[in-house]
């Protein structure tokens, strides 16, 4: 008898966003499939994205093979972010670590002016995040938003804490919302049921939390896998929002990364490969020569199914 | 439906620093008011009582057999706690709970046999807790076997598959559907066991208000797969009145989401509403989330 391998077709899609505006804005998301089945009935439109990230202030604690490849902007976060569309990155992604209380306490109308600046400096959408301070982002996050009123950046990281506040600034000024909760399905759905009561869901993005490999990666792994599955398959309009991976982060701090080059370019390449795996539609490195090797390494040609 | 009534728990405040204080008008309340709601059993849920085991024990059998006729259930894991409880029950009470660890069935098991009571077994083993519907009866299964063979007949043994709260991260709903399943199969698998569960479990960890909404569909829902007896909030009128046949139009509503009806929530009332979404959750149907009626 001949083989017949099965094939699957699910009703569930993930909505498709657009980040940022003009000819480089980015579309995430819009797949009916899982991630890298294509045998199955259905497509995934639009190919993993890799942003950069930058801070608005010089980085403490990164090692010196990974400021290398910066070092000339790293104290300019406007030349800082160019350089990064010029490595070939989908989006900048700015992380606002001088806003924190326990760090600089910047002021929020800095922030937002700054913010305003980079966004302004290049073609490729920007993600900005605050510092995850709750209350402090409930002040630098709106501001941010009303600054750049109308560019449709991806802000984050809007907390159960204080998406009110930061959701309703970006429903406002023409944004997209990075809804964050710690690594638990039902915490994640009650956010996004939650924004939903005045956000639309298709200005929303999951940031579900990623660990680095070794460091707890496989709970991230699996809850991506949950959210894309219940979105999919199940059809959960509550999960069927793109999601973003935030890991260059994790990566860098681990004792691995650190020591020295090729481990820390291997520790943030496999810890992104086993994320796009799990459903990760935008990924967040830290290191340039990953955009490359991961790209490289997920095929780009099958995604254009 | 055999109703156990749970308001006597160590985790109440008020119930815990009553026992300290040897405040015997607290706990005959609670008893009392419980048989007057519908129960047939008053828990004592006294923890692990690691101190003054048995003279605690001993005062609040004697405290509650003072208000109450109902029969007890002696709601401990220690085994010196449930002997000393045991010796001074006027009724038949029911030891809650044995399990399949090897601890439990060489200490408390014994204690059925040697005061022919009833017991209540959960399938949690040295392995932990069977997740599937299959494995939790594999489970009793061998703890039955070493009741009998202690002299215990099926008849006096309750078995518990144990509920897990709704809101752990997925597995809290699915412990909810095995817990189904093992209802279902119990009778046929082992004849004369009864079924138990502590229900107000599934909405442990939920928002306060919202926990009765969850407990009593989560009742109506086992009720229907046969379950034998509940240790639930009696002093919940509405939870009562399910029970006891009352709210039919509520009990409907659950029973056709429960058979797969796509219900029409337009021309429903808002308690109806939650009551179908409520019972959505509980069937695996849509993800749990603290704002499961909110979408």
């Amino acid at each position: 008898m001949e083989y017949k391998a099965p094939v699957e077709s699910y009703s569930g899609v993930v909505r498709e966003e657009i980040i940022g505006i003009g000819e480089k804005a980015l579309k995430l998301g819009g797949e009916n499939i899982l991630p890298f089945h294509f045998f199955d009935e259905g497509s995934l439109p639009n190919p993993p994205a890799f942003a950069l990230e930058i801070a608005d202030m010089e980085p403490e604690g990164w090692p010196e093979h990974l400021v290398e490849p910066f070092k000339d902007v790293i104290s300019d976060p406007v030349k800082w972010a160019q350089k990064c569309e010029d490595l070939g990155a989908d989006a900048v992604f700015l992380r606002l670590t001088s806003t924190d209380p326990a760090v600089k306490d910047s002021p929020a109308d800095e922030a937002a002016a700054l913010t305003k600046k980079v966004a302004e400096s290049i073609g490729i959408p920007l993600i900005v995040y605050g510092s995850g301070d709750d209350s402090k982002d409930a002040e630098v996050l709106p501001k941010v938003a009303e600054v750049c009123d109308g560019m449709n950046l991806l802000i984050g990281p809007v907390h159960k804490e204080n998406y009110e506040v930061v959701g309703r600034a970006i429903l406002d000024h023409g944004h997209k919302a990075s809804a964050e909760s710690p690594l638990d399905i039902n915490l994640l759905k009650e956010l996004n049921v939650k924004l939903c009561h005045f956000l639309p869901p298709d200005r929303i993005v999951i940031d579900p939390e990623s660990a680095a490999v070794g460091y707890g990666m496989e709970y991230s792994f699996s809850l991506m896998e949950r959210v894309k599955q219940l979105g999919v398959i199940v059809k959960d309009s509550m999960t069927q929002m793109p999601i973003i991976a935030d890991l260059g982060r994790e990566c860098w701090k681990t004792k691995q990364a650190m020591e020295n080059k090729e481990q820390g370019l291997l520790w943030e390449g496999i810890t992104a490969l086993s994320l796009i795996l799990a459903g990760a539609n935008i990924l967040v490195l830290r290191h340039p020569d990953n955009i490359k090797l991961v790209k490289e390494t997920i095929g780009g040609e099958v995604w254009q199914k | 439906m055999i109703i156990i009534g749970e308001s006597i728990h160590v985790i109440a405040r008020a119930v815990n620093d009553a026992i300290k204080a040897r405040d015997a008008k607290v706990i005959q309340d609670l008893a009392r008011l419980q048989g007057e709601a519908g129960a047939d059993y008053i828990d004592l849920n006294v923890g692990f009582l690691r101190k003054d085991t048995e003279e605690t024990m001993q005062w609040i059998v004697n405290t509650a057999q003072a208000a109450t006729d109902l029969p007890l259930s002696l709601d401990t894991m220690n085994p010196v706690a449930t002997e000393a409880g045991l010796k001074i029950c006027k009724k038949r009470p029911l030891i809650n709970s044995a399990s399949g660890k090897t601890d439990s069935k060489e200490q408390m098991l014994p204690l059925a046999k040697k005061y022919d009571c009833d017991v209540v077994i959960s399938v949690i083993n040295d392995r932990g807790m069977p997740a599937e519907g299959d494995s939790k009866l594999d489970s009793i299964m061998d703890t039955v076997a070493y009741a009998n063979a202690l002299g215990i007949p099926n008849d006096r043994i309750w078995a518990d598959p144990i509920v897990l709260p709704v809101s752990t991260a997925g597995e809290g709903q699915k412990n909810a559907m095995a817990t189904y399943e093992f209802i279902q199969m119990l009778p046929e698998a082992l004849p004369d066991i009864k079924s138990v569960v502590g229900l107000s479990n599934i909405s442990n960890g939920v928002p306060v208000e919202l926990r009765p909404l969850l407990n009593r569909t989560y009742q109506m829902m086992l009720q229907r797969y046969g379950l034998y007896s509940s240790i639930v909030d009696v002093l919940d009128k509405d939870m009562m009145s399910m029970i006891t046949g009352g709210m039919q139009n509520m009990v409907d509503l659950i029973y056709r989401t429960m058979d797969g009806e796509d219900i029409d929530l337009s021309p429903l009332s808002q308690e109806e509403i939650n009551y179908v979404k409520t019972a959505k959750v509980l069937m695996g149907e849509t993800l749990y989330s603290d704002a499961w009626l909110e979408s």
